[in-house]
This record gives structure tokens, sequence and C-alpha cells, in this order.
């Protein structure tokens, strides 16, 4: 707890980001069970209306609520850059403890792969997955993961690298542990880290690209509500009612700020040069 | 140099194979018979036995793999499924489209991006610095789409005073020559055109140049912070040189090196990001040719733009490194 707060008194800007990411994530919780209004509750009558006290972001084409849209639509797009992150630190650091472990041929296997995969322009390669396997909101996610992947696979491979050399993996050897709690026990923790601060960098990414695959109409399928396929899904009403389409499109660029100036911060003080600048 | 960029292109071989592996199996994602897939609903089963024989869908995947890079050497990706012509002929239309877009993106980018990085690092923590921060991080932040539907709503929409989207005004007809509009106006001394498609390009230039200033200036700071603190930096000084001297000639020119591996990497997003771009503005690039084929889908089409793309950004990344040897002497000796 005590480094935790520490960084938090010498980063003031992550703590405000932590602070609106803590109230956007009790929104989007909380919200839907407050508002009066349901996710998909048409009213025709009262259909693009501007913001006002009954309707705080206005009404959409169907007369839904656009707040309790966003506020609904946040739930996905939250769990999703989590749940998208997860996927590819498994993936990316199963295979990078592996390569940079085992080494050999298995080693060089793995990372012709990586280089391969980032080879492409990532939102390219999630756009060609996505189309392959077909338009749905886990398919987007599936996709976005495989692109994030390469990266912790590079990261925990050099982790490994380092740390398969240290006397207390040697140790471990002789004892004659089993390979795999080696890996899980000696190499995966001690090199956490790294990885830690790269996942955290990588949630706001995460984010974008899904909502990017959403917009493109790769990602959730109508009715159901997410930032980024919400912004294209109100495109045709965007010169005379631009609330609709451009409030998930706002949610989306608050809550990846707020990834990203905890993950920034992060980054900066596990980077021993520049701690010491914040100093 | 040359026998450098030998040995580079050489090393792309390994990762171009794998990368042709990943396009290949592409297809071969989908679920059920691509064959049935790509025809879609309503196909015969003659042509659906047809196109099994085309693809050899029958011989084993390593033979199917063999023909399909075989075919990419004599210039074939295939037919679209939409159009019927040939892919690699409708890339080519469009590619000029989409490089324009980059590199005058690109150099946007470059204009902006690294005089705020420089100007900021020379004023630690000045209000000026703070607003770099604030500016980079809500660039690297900002969905694609969002910053181009809200200036395509102020400069076209509310304001008028850009065309909402397009490549060229629908009242200039033009033979393409390089393709590349701009040049194509100036070889053939047509100024309207010209002025006309700079009009068209300046909201989505924008769009794609946001992203990358915004991690370039936020780079440059750090970097030229980190340079300036150097003992080289300190006997410029020393030895009487003025202020913008050093920054400009010992600062920034060390600093470069770093900053243009930065724009390499971030070249790579901003195809991707063009994709969106080109979508939102019309644009008749390649970008905008892939997300029609995704809803048509036209999947030799996705598999060629999607190919397309990645040798984009294998050519460059060799680009950056042939920089390298251009900006850094002590490179250059190295690369003999």
């Amino acid at each position: 707890m005590k480094p935790l707060l520490l960084f938090l008194r010498k980063n003031p800007l992550a703590t405000l980001g932590g602070i609106v990411l803590l109230a956007i994530l009790l929104a989007v919780i909380v919200g839907p069970w407050l508002s009066p209004y349901g996710p998909t509750k048409l009213d025709v009558l009262n259909k693009l209306q501007g913001p006002s006290l009954a309707h705080w972001l206005g009404t959409d084409s169907l007369g839904r609520d656009v707040f309790t849209r966003v506020l609904h639509g946040g739930r996905f797009t939250l769990a999703i850059g989590i749940g998208v992150v997860a996927i590819a630190f498994a993936v990316g650091v199963f295979f990078g403890t592996l390569a940079g472990y085992v080494g050999g041929p298995i080693d060089m296997v793995i990372m012709r792969f990586v280089d391969a995969m980032l080879s492409f322009p990532a939102l390219v390669l999630a756009i060609a997955l996505a189309a392959a396997f077909g338009p749905s909101l886990n398919n987007a996610m599936l996709a976005v993961a495989i692109t994030l992947a390469p990266q912790f696979a590079r990261v925990a491979r050099s982790q490994a690298l380092a740390i398969s050399v240290k006397p207390y993996v040697e140790a471990a050897v002789s004892l004659g542990l089993l390979t795999r709690r080696i890996l899980w026990r000696y190499v995966f923790a001690n090199g956490l880290g790294p990885l830690l601060v790269q996942a955290s960098l990588s949630i706001g990414s995460a984010i974008l690209q899904t909502a990017s695959l959403g917009f493109l109409g790769l990602g959730a399928q109508p009715p159901l509500s997410e930032w980024g396929a919400d912004v294209s899904s109100n495109l045709q009403y965007l010169r005379e009612s631009p609330w609709v389409a451009l409030s998930p499109g706002m949610a989306i660029l608050f809550t990846v700020l707020c990834f990203n100036l905890i993950g920034d911060n992060l980054a900066d003080w596990f980077n021993p040069r520049r701690r010491n600048e914040l100093d | 140099m040359a026998s450098f960029l030998l040995r580079r292109l050489l090393a792309l071989i390994p990762v171009l194979i794998l990368v042709l592996v990943i396009v290949f199996s592409l297809v071969r994602l989908i679920p059920g018979d691509p064959a049935v897939t790509l025809l879609g609903p309503g196909a015969t089963d003659q042509q659906i036995a047809a196109l099994r024989a085309q693809m050899r869908l029958d011989e084993p995947f390593y033979l199917q793999f063999i023909n399909y890079v075989i075919g990419l050497f004599h210039g074939d990706m295939g037919i679209s499924l939409k159009s019927g012509a040939p892919v690699l002929s409708e890339i080519m239309v469009r590619l000029p489209a989409t490089l324009e877009l980059a590199l005058s993106a690109t150099l946007v980018a470059i204009l902006v991006g690294i005089p705020i990085g420089v100007l900021s690092a020379t004023r630690p923590n000045s209000l000026f610095d703070h607003f770099t921060r604030v500016f980079s991080l809500v660039g690297v932040s900002m969905p694609a789409f969002l910053l181009a539907l809200i200036l395509q709503l102020i400069f076209a929409t509310y304001l008028g005073w850009l065309p909402v989207s397009g490549r060229l005004s629908p009242y200039i007809i033009m033979q393409p020559i390089t393709g590349f509009v701009i040049i194509d106006g100036i070889l053939t001394g047509q100024w309207d055109v010209v002025w006309s498609a700079i009009r068209y390009l300046v909201l989505p230039t924008a769009v794609l140049a946001a992203f990358l200033a915004a991690t370039l200036g936020r780079f440059v700071r750090n970097t030229m912070l980190e340079v300036m603190s150097e003992d080289f930096i300190r006997t410029a000084r020393a030895k009487g040189l003025s202020r913008s001297q050093v920054i400009i000639q010992h600062g920034l020119r060390n600093s470069l090196l770093p900053a243009i591996t930065v724009i390499g990497l971030k070249f790579a997003e901003m195809l991707g990001g063009a994709i969106l771009t080109e979508t939102i503005f019309a644009w008749p690039g390649i970008g905008r040719f892939m997300f029609e084929a995704i809803k048509n889908r036209d999947y030799p089409v996705i598999q060629g733009t999607t190919l397309v793309f990645s040798l984009l950004f294998m050519l460059t990344s060799v680009l950056v490194d042939l920089l390298y040897g251009v900006i850094d002497p002590r490179v250059r000796k190295r690369m003999k």
C-alpha cells in the first residue's frame, strides 16, 4: 500500500486519471440502475431532442436517452479493454517466457512469428482477422488481443532472458524442480513489473482499437450498445443532432485519456533513468 | 551502403514468408468451405466446383500456399469478387491516393511535432511544456474517427471553409499521369486542380497527422532533455556557440535518430488510421477499398490490401535504417 500512496503523491496527474476513471467506473456500474430510462426504451415522439434536464445528453433518432445508452455502452467498453489486455497478456507472456527461457530453435520460431505479426499495422491486422472471424464483439476482442500479444511476448522474452541466468534460477534447476514450476514461480513472478507496465499502457490502445472495429461495423452488433458502434450508427444525424454520435465518442476519449495518464506515469515510475528526474 | 541494403533485405525474407502465411491463412480462418463463403449465398454447385478448382482447395495446404506465392510473384493477387477485376490493378489505382495522404500527414506531423518538442525541452516545466504534455496525451487518446467527425462538422459542415469529403472537386476531370493529383496538377500546370486537391487534403491530413505529431512532440521533448544534459552540449556552450546553434546543431541532431525510429513505427499506426480516415472522408485510397471489401465480404481484396499495408510498413522500416546512415556518420561507418 505504501508504494502506491507514494506513487500517487508524486504523480498528481495519474491520481487525477485514477479518480476520474473510478468515477466513470462507478457511473457505468450504478448509473443504469438510477436512470429512469432503459437503454432500448423507445420514445419516438421525443426523438432527436437536444440536451435538457430530462435528457442530459438529448435523445437519439428512436427517442432513446443518449446518456443512459452511453452508460450502458461503457460497461462493454471497459470490460473490453480489460478483457482484451488479459487475453493478450496470457498468450504473449506464455510464448515470450517460453522463448526466452528455453532458447534455441523454439525461441527462433516464436520470435520470427512475433516479428511477422509486428510487420502488420496493428489495426490492419485486427480488421483483417475480425473480418475473417466474422463480425461480433467476441471476435473483435479476440482479433485485437492477437495483435497486442506480440508486444507482451517481446517484453516477457527479454525479462526471461535476463532472469534465466540468475543464481536463484540455477539453484532451482540444480534442485531438480520441474521446468513448468521454474517458469511460473521464478521466471514469470520475478519479471512481472515491466509486464504490468506494458499492460497498463495497452488498455488504452485496446479500447481504441476495439472501438475502431465497432465503428467499422466489425464489433458489437445492434441492438447491443458499444461506444464505437454507437458513434457510427448515429452518423446520419451528425449534422442536425451532433450530440447523439459525439457523446459516446467523447466517452471513449475521456476513458482512454485516464488509462493513458496512469500508464504513462507508471512507465516513468518503473524506468530508473526517468525516476531520478522525478525525485 | 549497397551491401548493407542487400543484407537488410535478405533478413526480411523469413519474416516476409511468415507474413504471407498469415495473409494466406486469413481466408482459411473463415468457418466452412472457403469457396462457398467466397461466392456467397445463391452460388450454383458448378460455380463452387469451379472456384474450388481455381483455388486448388483439394490440394494439400502447403501446395496451395506455394501456388499462392508463385501467383504473387507473377503479380496475381486474385480477382475481386465484387468488380471481377484483378486485385493488384485495383490496388495500384488507389495506392497513390493513400500514399499522398500518408506522406502529407507525416510531413505535417514532423513540421509540427519536432518544433513543439524542441521548444518544450528548452523550457521544461513551463506553461508551454505543460500544454505540449496535454496536447500529446489527448492526441494519443483520441479515437481517429472522433477527431475526423469533429473537424468535418466544424470546418466543412458549419463553417463551410473546406469540402466535407472526397479527393477532388467533382467538376474537375483529370487524366492521371502519376496518380498523385497534386503532382499531376503541377506537371500539367493546372493550378486550379492543385488548389482544389490541397483543399480536399487538409482535413484528412490533419486527422492522421494529429496522432503522429502528438507522439513525436512528447518523444522529441524527452530525448532532447536527455541529450541536453550530455557533456558535449556543455563543451559546445563553453566554446561560445550561440544558444540556437547549440540547440539545433548539437541537441536536435543527436535527438533525431530516435525520433526517426518513432516516425517509422508510427507510420504503421497511421496506415491503420488511414482505413478509418479514408472511410470517413470518402478518400479513394486502399484503406477505404479494404473497408468496402469487408462490407462486401470480398476476401481476395481483404488479403491483397492487408499484404500491401504490411509491405509498405516493411519498406518504411528499411528506409528508416538507411536514414540512420544518412544522418549519423557513426552508423554509416558500421554499414560498410
